[in-house]
C-alpha cells in the first residue's frame, strides 16, 4: 500500500468509487479508495436498486436529473464489459389522501418546470400502468416513465474498475482505524494496513459515515437505521414500474429476470447497525404490498435482507467540505437515496476538489454540514 | 399457528429419525419437520443390506431400517410429525423457526433446542445442454426406481465412481437397464472395490480421466459426447468420442445443505473432505450457537450408519442441555460416541477423520 496519497476515500460502495472515477478522471494522481469489507458490500449492494427523478424540491430535482443522464451513458463512458441493466420502466406514485394530491400537483408542475414529462394518472388509467393494482382508495398517482432501475452491483464495479484504469489504487478489507489531524488541516489516515500521508480526505463510509467524522472531532449529526427488503421467486411480467406508495410506506418492482423485489419504510425501524432481518417486517411487507397488488398474495418469498440506511436529520445528504477541517469531503446521510443520485454527486465532490465549477452551484450553502447548526434544514415533501 | 416444542428436529432421514426416538423416549415434546410425504429420507432408496455391525442394522436394507425407526417413534405420544412441510427460515431475531406445509399452512415455531439433520443435496456439472430431459442426478434416479418403481431409461451412462455412481450402475442393471460405461474424471475410481468389481464382472467398462463434453438431442437427450482428461484435469481436445444413451446419471457428490446453519449465525468452515461448508462443533454435535445441533451429511456427507449415532449423540446433547441426564442416558452415549470412532476407522475413514479434525472443538 501507498504510505502517501494526494486523496483518500473512506467507503467503497457506489458513492466512494464514483467519486474516485470522477476524480480520476479530472487528472488528479495518487488517489487511494478504502474498503473496511468488499466493494457494494454495505447499501449499495442491498438497496432497492430504484432511480427517480418525481422529487419535490428543486435540489433534488437537478440531482436525480443530472444522475440518469448519467446512468444513460455510464456503460459506454466506463468501458464496462456487461450490462448495467439500465431500464426506464418507471416510477408509479400512488395518492390515497387528498393532501398527497394536492403535494403531487405542486410536485409535478415543478416537475414539468423541469422538463419532465411526469404524467397525471386517474384512478380507471391505473391499470394501464400497473395492470395488477387494486385501485380502491386510490385517488390519483403521478407516473414518469424514465424512471427506473439499475444493477448496483454492475454500477459500483464499473465506477471501480475504470477507477482503477486511471491509476486509482482500491484495497479492500482495509479498514481505517484514524485520521490524525493538525490544527485545520489533514496529515494522514492510518489503516490496520499501515499509514497513508494525505491532505485530503472524502468520507464515503455511508451507514458507518459518523464514526469517520469522530476520528476528526466533527460531530456528524447522521446516524445509522436498518432496513429490510425481500424478494420473491421470479415470475412472468406481472407490472413494470417501481410502485412506490407514501401512504401505505412501501415500494415495490419486478426486476428484470421477473423475481419482485419490496420494502417499507417502518417508522419502529431499528436504530444502529444491526443487519439482521425479521419474520415482523416480512408479514408487514407483504400485507401492505399485496393489499395495493392483490395477485402478489401467492407469490413466494426466497430471501429477505437488509442494509443501513445513514440517515441525516432533514433525510438530505450532506455533500461539500468542512468549514472546520480543511480536505476534509463529506458526501453521507444520503438518507436511502444514495445509490440513485451517485453518479451527480461523484461530480460534484470531484469538481470541489479540484476547484472547478461546480455543475449545481447551491449545493455548497445547501447540503453542507453547517446548515443543520444554523438552522436551514432542507426539506423534501417526496421521502418515504 | 404458533406452536413452541422442547426439541425441534429438521430433517427425518438416518439422523433426524434415530434423534426423535432418543427425545421421544426421554418424554421430551418432540417435532420432527420432514419436507417429504414419507419419514426416512435416503433410507427409503437404500434396497440393498446394510453390512457392519448387528447393532447398526447390519443385513437389513436401508427402507426397512426407515420402517424399524418409524414403528418406534409411532409409539411416542410426545413426538409430533410434520410430513410435506419445509422449514423455509430461521429469524434470529423473533427465534421463531418458519415452516410451511403443503404449501398453504404457515407454522411458526419456537423451541428450546433445535437439531438440523437437513441432510445433501446433489451436485451436478457444466456442460452444454446439461438441462435436456434424461439427464439426472443419481438420487433421482434412485427415487424413480427405488422408490416409485419407474425405470428412467434404458442405455445408460454415468458420471463418477464413487460408492453413489457404483452402487446405482448396479442398481440399473438388475432392473434390466444396460448400462453402457461409468466415467470418472479422475485418476483412479473412488468408490470401494468390492462395489467396482462387481460393475466390473457385469462387463461394464469403468473409463477414469474422462468427463462429458456437452450433450446431444433435440427435446430429449440422445447421445453424450465424451472427452479425456489430462494430468491436470484439462479436456484433451481430439479425444471426444460419441456414444448414444437416453439417460445421463449424474453421481458427483454431495453438498452440506447448511442454509439454516448460517441464518442461524453458527461458525461455519469450509471443509473439502465434508463436501462444503460444515458447522464446528463440540462433541454432542452442539455448534457455535448453544442449543443448534447438527447431525447427518449436513454437519459433513458420510453415510446412514454415522448419521444415525450423531442423531443419537445431538439428541442427547439436548437433553443434556434441557437438564435430563441421567445413567442410562450416559450409558447410551458413550456406547455411540465408540461405535462412531469404531466407523471412522482405518483407511477409509481417512478423510472423514482429517475434515472433522478441522472443525471439532477439543
Amino acid at each position: 500500500m501507498k504510505n502517501k496519497a494526494q486523496v483518500v476515500i473512506i467507503g467503497g460502495g457506489v458513492i466512494g468509487c464514483a467519486i474516485a472515477y470522477e476524480l480520476a478522471k479530472r487528472k488528479v494522481k495518487d488517489i487511494v479508495l478504502l474498503e473496511k469489507n468488499s466493494l457494494a458490500s454495505g447499501a449499495t449492494g442491498r438497496c432497492g436498486a430504484g432511480v427517480r427523478q418525481q422529487w419535490g424540491t428543486e435540489m433534488n430535482l437537478k440531482l436525480s436529473i443530472g444522475s440518469v443522464k448519467r446512468f444513460e451513458i455510464l456503460q459506454e463512458e466506463l468501458e464496462y464489459p456487461y450490462d448495467l441493466e439500465f431500464e426506464q420502466t418507471g416510477y408509479f406514485m400512488p395518492a390515497y389522501t387528498e393532501k398527497q394530491v394536492e403535494q403531487f400537483k405542486i410536485n409535478i408542475a415543478l416537475q414539468r418546470q423541469f422538463g419532465l414529462d411526469v404524467q397525471w394518472v386517474q384512478p380507471d388509467e391505473a391499470r394501464s400502468i400497473v395492470p395488477i393494482i387494486n385501485t380502491h382508495g386510490l385517488l390519483a398517482a403521478t407516473f414518469h416513465q424514465k424512471d427506473g432501475h439499475l444493477n448496483p452491483f454492475h454500477v459500483n464495479f464499473a465506477y471501480a474498475r475504470a477507477a482503477q484504469r486511471l491509476g486509482v489504487d482500491i484495497h479492500c478489507h482495509t479498514k481505517v482505524l484514524g485520521i490524525s489531524t493538525e490544527k485545520d488541516s489533514i496529515k494522514k489516515v492510518s489503516t490496520d494496513k499501515g499509514d497513508i500521508a494525505c491532505e485530503i480526505v472524502v468520507n464515503a463510509a455511508g451507514g458507518w459515515s459518523q464514526s469517520i467524522g469522530e476520528m476528526v472531532g466533527i460531530n456528524i449529526p447522521t446516524y445509522s437505521e436498518r432496513h429490510q427488503i425481500l424478494i420473491t421467486e421470479p415470475y412472468e411480467p406481472l407490472f413494470k414500474p417501481m410502485v412506490m406508495s407514501f401512504y401505505h410506506n412501501f415500494y415495490t418492482q419486478q426486476e428484470p429476470n421477473g423475481a419482485i423485489i419490496m420494502g417499507i419504510g417502518d417508522p419502529n425501524e431499528m436504530k444502529g447497525y444491526n443487519m439482521e432481518h425479521s419474520l415482523a417486517f416480512a408479514k408487514k411487507c407483504s400485507s401492505l404490498v399485496t393489499r395495493v397488488l392483490p395477485p402478489l398474495k401467492n407469490a413466494r418469498m426466497i430471501r429477505q435482507w437488509s442494509g443501513l440506511y445513514n440517515m441525516s436529520p432533514d433525510k438530505t445528504p450532506i455533500i461539500g467540505e468542512a468549514s472546520t477541517l480543511n480536505g476534509f469531503y463529506m458526501a453521507c446521510g444520503f438518507s436511502g437515496h444514495g445509490f440513485m443520485i451517485a453518479p451527480m454527486t461523484s461530480v460534484l465532490i470531484a469538481q470541489m476538489i479540484t476547484k472547478e465549477e461546480l455543475d449545481i452551484p447551491e449545493v455548497k450553502t445547501k447540503l453542507d454540514l453547517d446548515r443543520f447548526e444554523r438552522g436551514e434544514l432542507f426539506i423534501e415533501p417526496s421521502v418515504v | 399457528m404458533k406452536h413452541f416444542f422442547d426439541v425441534v428436529i429438521i430433517g427425518a432421514g438416518p439422523a433426524g429419525l434415530c434423534a426423535g426416538n432418543i427425545l421421544g423416549n426421554a418424554g421430551k415434546k418432540t417435532l420432527i419437520i420432514e419436507r417429504d410425504p414419507f419419514l426416512g429420507g435416503q433410507l427409503l432408496k437404500q434396497t440393498h443390506m446394510f453390512f457392519g455391525s448387528r447393532d447398526q442394522y447390519a443385513g437389513t436394507r436401508g427402507l426397512d431400517i426407515a420402517k424399524i425407526f418409524q414403528n418406534e417413534l409411532n409409539s411416542y405420544p410426545n413426538v409430533s410429525v410434520f410430513t410435506d412441510t419445509t422449514a423455509t427460515g430461521y429469524y434470529p431475531e423473533e427465534k421463531i423457526l418458519l415452516a410451511m406445509k403443503d404449501e398453504k399452512e404457515l407454522y411458526e415455531i419456537s423451541f428450546d433446542q433445535i437439531i438440523i439433520a437437513t441432510g445433501a443435496s446433489e451436485k451436478s456439472l457444466l456442460f452444454e445442454n446439461n438441462d435436456l430431459p434424461g439427464i439426472f442426478g443419481a438420487g433421482a434416479v434412485q427415487t424413480l426406481m427405488n422408490m416409485y418403481g419407474v425405470l428412467p431409461g434404458t442405455e445408460i451412462i454415468m458420471v463418477g465412481s464413487g460408492n453413489i455412481g457404483l452402487i446405482v450402475s448396479y442398481q440399473l442393471l438388475q432392473a434390466g437397464a444396460n448400462v453402457k460405461c461409468i466415467i470418472d474424471a479422475a485418476p483412479h475410481i473412488g468408490g470401494y472395490f468390492v462395489h467396482a468389481a462387481k460393475i466390473r464382472r457385469m462387463g461394464v467398462p469403468i473409463y477414469t480421466q474422462h468427463t462429458i463434453h456437452r450433450a446431444i438431442g433435440k427435446t430429449t437427450l440422445e447421445a453424450v459426447e465424451l472427452v479425456k482428461v489430462d494430468n491436470s484435469w484439462k479436456k484433451i481436445s481430439d479425444s471426444v468420442f460419441t456414444e448414444s444413451c437416453d439417460v445421463l446419471c449424474l453421481a458427483v457428490g454431495l453438498v452440506p445443505m447448511s442454509e439454516l446453519l448460517w441464518q442461524m449465525g453458527c461458525d461455519m468452515n469450509f471443509v473439502p473432505e465434508l463436501g462444503g461448508s460444515v458447522p464446528a462443533r463440540n462433541q454432542w454435535m452442539e455448534t457455535s450457537v448453544r442449543g443448534v445441533f447438527v447431525a447427518g451429511d449436513v454437519a459433513g456427507v458420510e453415510e446412514a450408519s454415522s448419521a444415525m449415532l450423531e442423531g443419537t449423540i445431538a439428541a442427547i446433547g439436548a437433553l443434556k442441555n434441557l437438564g435430563s441426564w441421567n445413567a442410562a442416558i450416559e450409558k447410551k452415549c458413550v456406547h455411540s460416541l465408540e461405535y462412531l470412532k469404531e466407523i471412522r476407522y482405518g483407511p477409509v475413514g481417512e478423510k472423514i477423520r482429517s475434515g472433522l479434525a478441522k472443525v471439532e472443538a477439543r
